[in-house]
Order: C-alpha cells, then structure tokens, then sequence
C-alpha cells in the first residue's frame, strides 16, 4: 500500500534535514572560525591549478591550522578588471599576482605591502637581475615574479634552412626572409596575434624598445608615438604585412599557433614555450620537434641596439588592505621552497622557467622529459636573458616600472587602432601616428599625467 | 490613501528606473575613475569633449550602419519567413520550432559558431566556396573588409526570429474573409500582402520596428565578442562598446556615463521622432 506523506510531515522533515545538513557542516558552521586567505593568480592551466593545491596549500594549511587557502585562477584581462573593482571595495585579495606595468600605478597609490624580508629570505642575489628590481620602488621591494617566460618568434627552422638563410638581425633581414618564406596560395611567410592586447600593447613596445625609442619622453612623460622610432616601424609593418593572412588581425594568438603548426604561416611573431603543446598536438608527426621548429630572437629596427622582446613574468604582490599579510608572506615562502617550486615550474615547463639562477642549470629542473626534448627552446631562453633581450610586458624601457599609466594606455586602444589602421587600413603611417599622438596626449592629460607644456 | 496603495510602485520605479539614470547623468559631470575613488567635478566637460571627438562619431556612423542594416534584413527576412510559416503545410510546426532556435541559443554560443564558421583558416564557409570553385584564395570574413557584414549576418541570423514569432503571432489573427474577400475581387498574392495584410499588421510592425531599432543601436554583446578585443574591432566599434571600452579599458567612468546619456537622448530624439512620424497613422490603424 502506498504510504502518502501529509503537507506538515513534509515540511518538518526538509526542515530537519536542512538543520542536519548546517549542524554537520565544517566546524566553522558552529562556530570555530576558519581563516581564509585569497589567493589570486593567472597561471589558469588546470595542471598548474592542481599542483599549487596539492604542494603549496596544502603544506600551508598543514602549517596554519585553522586557514583555508582558496585559490583564483584568472585570465589577465579578467584579474585586471577584478583587482580594481576589489581594491574600490576595499576588499582585495590577501596575495595576487599583478601585471608589471600595473604595479608602479598601485605603488604610487599606496596600495602595495614591501616585501623586502621575503626577498632576503628567498635569496635576494639568487633573483634573475631580469626580474629583481621590477618593482623596486624607493629603495624597497614591492613584488617578486612567479616565473619567467620569454616570449619570441616562432619558425620553421627547416623551411629556412632550405633557403639557406641566416636568422634576421634587422628590420630589413627580417622583411627578405619573411618574403623568401612565402609560398603564394600555400604559405605564408608570417602571422602576428590579431588581440589588441598584443597587437596595440605588448608587439608596440617591443618595437619602440628595439628601434630606440619608448612610449613617452622619460622626463615629460608626453607620449612618442609620432616620433621616428614609431614612425620607421610603421612603415616597415606595413611592407610585412604583404606576407601575413589576410585576416591576420581577427584571428587570435592561439589561432597563430595552429597555423604555425599546421603549416600554414612559416613563423609566428609571438610564442613562447606554450607552442611547444601545439606543435606536439597538431604539426604532421615526424615534424613534432626541434629541428623543425626552433625559436627565434626579434629583429632591431634602423635606430635600435638589438631586438627586445616580452618577458612574460607577473608579480606576486600583497596589499596594505590584505587581511592576512604575515600568513600572505608565509605563503610566499613556502611556494618557493625549492621542492615545490620546482613542480609548479614544471607544470607548463619552459613557459614557467625559475626566477633562481640557480635552478637555471640545476640538473633536476632540467631534468624534466619535455625540457629535455626541447632543450635547444630552453637555451635559447637563456641567452635571451644573459644579453639582455627582454623587457616585462608592455615596457619600452627598463625604467618603464615607473609609469603608472601603461594600463590604461594598453585599454585605450589607441596604439592598436594605430597599428591596425596603418598595417590593414594601409593608411600614411605618419598622419596616423599625428593622430594617434594626439589621442594619447589627450588620454594622459585626462588622466592628470601631462608634465610636458 | 490612495498615494499608499502607489507608494511600493513608484518607490521600485525610482529605485530601479529614475535614479540609475539620475546618477549616470550625475556622473557624467565627474572625472571619475571607474574603480578608485577618486572624482573631480568637471561640468559639461566630457560632453564638450565628444563633441570633436572622432571616436564618438565614427562609433555613431559605425552603429548607424550596423542597427540600420540589422534592422531592415531582420524585418524583410522575418516577415518573409512568417508569411512563409503562416501558410498551411506538412511540418509547418516542426518548422516554426526550428525558425525559433537561433533566438533561443545564448549570444556567445551563437557567436563562436559564427566566428569558427568565417574563419579563414579553418572556417567551413572558405572550405565550401574554394571546393566550389567561386574563390581561389580564403576569404578573410573576420578581416578589417568584412569584420562588418560577418557581425551583421551574425545578428540577423540570431535576431529574426523575434521578428518571425512577433510577425506570425500578428498574422494569425486576421480574419480569413478579408483575404477570401480580396481573392473574389480579384486580387493577387502580392496585392493581398500589400492591402491586406500590411495594413492589419502596422500595429505591431510599428512595435517591432521601435523595439529592434532600439535593441539594435544599444547591442553590445554581440558586437563585443564578435571583435571587441581584437585589433579589427577599430571598425566595428559602435557607441555602446566605446562607452563600455571609456569605462572599463580606459578606466574613465565620468566619460563613459557622458556617452550612456548621450547614447540616451540619441534614442529618446530618435524615438520621439519615430512617433511623431508614424502614430497618428498607427492609432487611425
């Protein structure tokens, strides 16, 4: 016979079950209070995700009972907007990783905790000179680089050995052996990332870097998009993008790669060691390798020294409003003791490289199968490094750090209209650096940056 | 009394109608950035400011183009495709469930299956023209030529279907004898649809015009996902992105609310216009 359940006896028994289900709950339910320290940070790969859970936190929680540690994975765009809004809030997170070129404008603002214990205790001479004192400000350390990965131009090694042509040095070289790579109707000789991230932010200050020139006059601050460094690298963008897709500026990073891969384009402008996944996921098998595919150092423009470009590096950081600073630091240096440093950097290995000289060489990082197979792509990281080939995102020059205002010259989007307006619109270079400078001279006297009269 | 019986109504009505607008024009008066609070009374600045600013314009000329052309396909496509479905034949309900689906899907599904459709790389519409033989080279449809009537077709695809439901819905609803009367007077199918059914159907055609005009010039998701954050977005930047991009990537919330209420007169001018013009016609409909 069918037992029937009347309204009331329904009612009293999800009510009993709610309040056992609350009665059961973690401690903290009835009570005993659980810290929780926020952790925020970009590295969003699932595999790295999992390995700071299963090291870090769990060796910090092991340490500080009674803290919860709740990591947040995000993408830059992402961790940009949500950091401001949580700052506006008051709320930030206790630990978070900051772009470099958004620090010095935090900094100036009072917002970031110095770290200078923690950096002595991690070793400060043992810190790549690369990474050191990108946020040193006044004499104090306000962050301290998770990983470095240098980022560079990707090529098929092989289609230019058949060619039997030297790696580029010059604006020049690079235009001749974009050309000779181009295989009408079958290949292209190149593509760049379409993002207005990198297109208007982080290529634009590699190219300024490497012709001589920098976003804005170190003194006045006016901006230096009209002058001859930007200028000469216009006009050379324009001949190279002869040899690019068609489509080139709606197509995204991760879509270069693939084409890189799968033999479409013969170089990528931006790559780093995240190509390495593509290349063993979709290049024709017997092509999964380095002797066909092989990094390459960004070319020098008529005015520059050598070719720069970005080190991908953002910074840990802990704000002044963090609730758990000490525990934050705490944090910190278990995250780099060695044992776990290691596997974290192994997670994306390469594009995850040890801020520690030390690890550079150390047997065990290099160790890794995947270092070892692609250990040419890891060499050359380091020469990149010990001659001083890369900048952090977004800098023309070292002491760009100082600029608290490279984030919002990056969303403004006037760089990259610039760009993308002389490269697809095939517009005069110079009349559109006019306009472009103006638009950036009006950007930053809104913003109440204008030392220049 | 009678106020008390209101009081919940209007007090909603300000709470989420009257004062957000307020404070957007309130803002518009600051030099506010978006997140830190820090603000400066700036008066009518910002407006003045728009007022030569090439971006503003080229971002109304660029949402003129993309609401006009939007509006006029989803009209001319939807009404075709109701009068379609209005007739009697096999699957005709099976087919009126699928003319639906496009306006079901979320925006950035219906986004991302468009821009993987017009890939050039690997997109199926250049793998079909080149096997056709109608192109020899890929087509960059997400290109700065293109990046246009690939966000148009996007929006027509995904928005008729309102058109269609709304259409349809009006033309049930004619009496039958007004068409059989027509048909003994000896009129065609066209002269049908031009004396019958488009006067029966001004209502709600006046209705459906108002609220896709406005929908459209307002779109910002479709827009911005299709290219907002890439290099080709610069020509399709229509207002609603500039405004979000004012706030959000330039971090200058005092000027984004500067081009909200712009935006909003823009369509207040416009709608009031549209009913001068056309009311009088619809109420004597």
């Amino acid at each position: 016979m069918a037992k029937t359940t009347t309204r009331r006896q329904f009612l009293i028994g999800t009510a009993g079950a709610a309040g056992a289900a609350l009665l059961g709950r973690a401690p903290t339910a009835r009570g005993q209070q659980v810290r929780e320290l926020q952790v925020w940070h970009t590295e969003v790969e699932p595999q790295t995700v999992k390995t700071i859970q299963d090291t870090s936190i769990a060796e910090f929680e092991r340490k500080f009972p009674g803290f919860k540690v709740r990591q947040q994975a995000l993408g830059w765009g992402d961790l940009n907007t949500k950091l401001l809004a949580a700052l506006a809030a008051g709320s930030p997170p206790d630990l978070t990783h900051l772009n470099p070129f958004m620090t010095a404008s935090l900094w100036k603002k009072g917002l970031l905790r110095p770290m200078d214990e923690l950096i002595r205790a991690l070793g400060e001479k043992d810190i790549h000179e690369a990474t050191l004192k990108l946020q040193f400000f006044d004499g104090k350390y306000y962050g301290v680089t998770h990983a470095m990965g240098a980022t560079y131009i990707a090529e098929r090694r092989d289609l230019r050995a058949q060619k039997g042509l030297k790696a580029p040095e010059t604006y020049e070289d690079f235009l001749k052996l974009t050309a000779a790579l181009t295989d009408d109707g079958k290949r292209h000789g190149l593509q760049m990332p379409g993002e207005k991230l990198y297109i208007g932010f982080v290529h634009p200050a590699e190219w300024l870097a490497s012709n001589g020139g920098s976003w804005v006059d170190a003194k006045t601050w006016r901006p230096q998009l009209n002058g001859r460094a930007m200028v000469s690298t216009l006009e050379y963008l324009q001949k190279l993008n002869k040899y690019m897709p068609a489509g080139w500026s709606g197509q995204r990073y991760l879509d270069t790669l693939a084409a890189l891969s799968t033999g479409k384009v013969a170089m990528v402008y931006l790559s780093g060691a995240r190509t390495i996944g593509y290349i063993e996921r979709y290049a024709p098998e017997g092509m999964r390798d380095p002797e066909h595919f092989q990094p390459m150092f960004k070319p020098r423009g008529p005015s520059g020294q050598k070719g720069i470009s970005a080190l991908d590096g953002e910074n840990w950081a802990v704000f002044t409003q963090s609730k758990y600073p000490n525990e934050a630091f705490e944090f910190l240096r278990i995250f780099y003791s060695r044992e776990h440093y290691l596997k974290y950097c192994h997670t994306v290995p390469i594009h995850l490289t040890p801020i520690f000289k030390s690890m550079l060489n150390d047997p065990e990082y290099l160790g890794h199968p995947r270092i070892q197979k692609w250990r040419t792509w890891h060499d050359f990281m380091v020469t990149g490094l010990s001659q001083g080939r890369f900048l952090p995102i977004g800098f023309s020059r070292p002491d760009d750090n100082l600029l608290p205002f490279l984030a919002e010259l990056d969303g403004s989007g006037i760089v990259a209209d610039l760009i993308v307006e002389v490269m697809v619109g095939e517009k005069n270079p110079k009349a559109e650096a006019d306009r472009a400078q103006k638009r950036a001279e009006e950007l930053l006297t809104q913003l109440g940056f204008k030392r220049w009269s | 009394m009678g106020w008390l019986l209101l009081a919940p109504s209007v007090l909603l009505i300000a709470g989420l109608v009257l004062y957000p607008i307020l404070y957007n024009v309130w803002l518009s008066l600051f030099d506010k950035h978006a997140f830190l609070p820090a603000q400066a009374f700036v008066g009518l600045r910002h407006y003045q400011y728009f007022a030569t600013d090439e971006e503003f314009w080229s971002s109304v000329r660029y949402g003129l183009v993309y609401a006009g052309a939007t509006m006029v396909l989803q009209l001319g496509l939807g009404i075709m495709a109701a009068l379609l479905l209005n007739e009697a034949f096999r699957g005709r309900n099976l087919l009126r469930g699928i003319v639906l689906f496009p306006y079901m899907i979320p925006t950035i599904v219906a986004v991302i299956l468009w821009k993987w459709l017009l890939n050039d790389s690997y997109g199926l519409v250049n793998h079909l023209l080149m096997a056709s033989g109608l192109v020899r080279t890929p087509v960059a449809w997400l290109g700065k030529d293109y990046i246009m009537w690939s966000l148009i077709l996007t929006s027509v695809w995904q928005f008729s279907p309102f058109v269609v439901v709304t259409y349809l819905a009006r033309l049930q609803t004619i009496p039958p004898e007004l068409y059989e009367a027509a048909k003994v007077d000896g009129a065609g199918a066209w002269r049908r649809f031009v004396h019958v059914t488009l006067p029966q159907t001004r209502n709600v055609l006046f209705v459906i015009v108002l609220l896709r005009g406005i929908w459209m010039f307002t779109k910002f998701d479709t827009v911005w996902l299709m290219a907002g954050e890439g290099g080709v977005s610069r020509y399709v930047r229509t207002l609603p992105v500039y405004a979000y991009a004012r706030t959000f990537t330039y971090l200058q919330a005092g000027m984004g609310a500067a081009l909200a209420v712009i935006m909003f007169a823009l369509l207040l001018g416009a709608t009031a216009l549209y009913f001068r013009l056309f009311r009088d016609e619809e109420v004597v409909a």
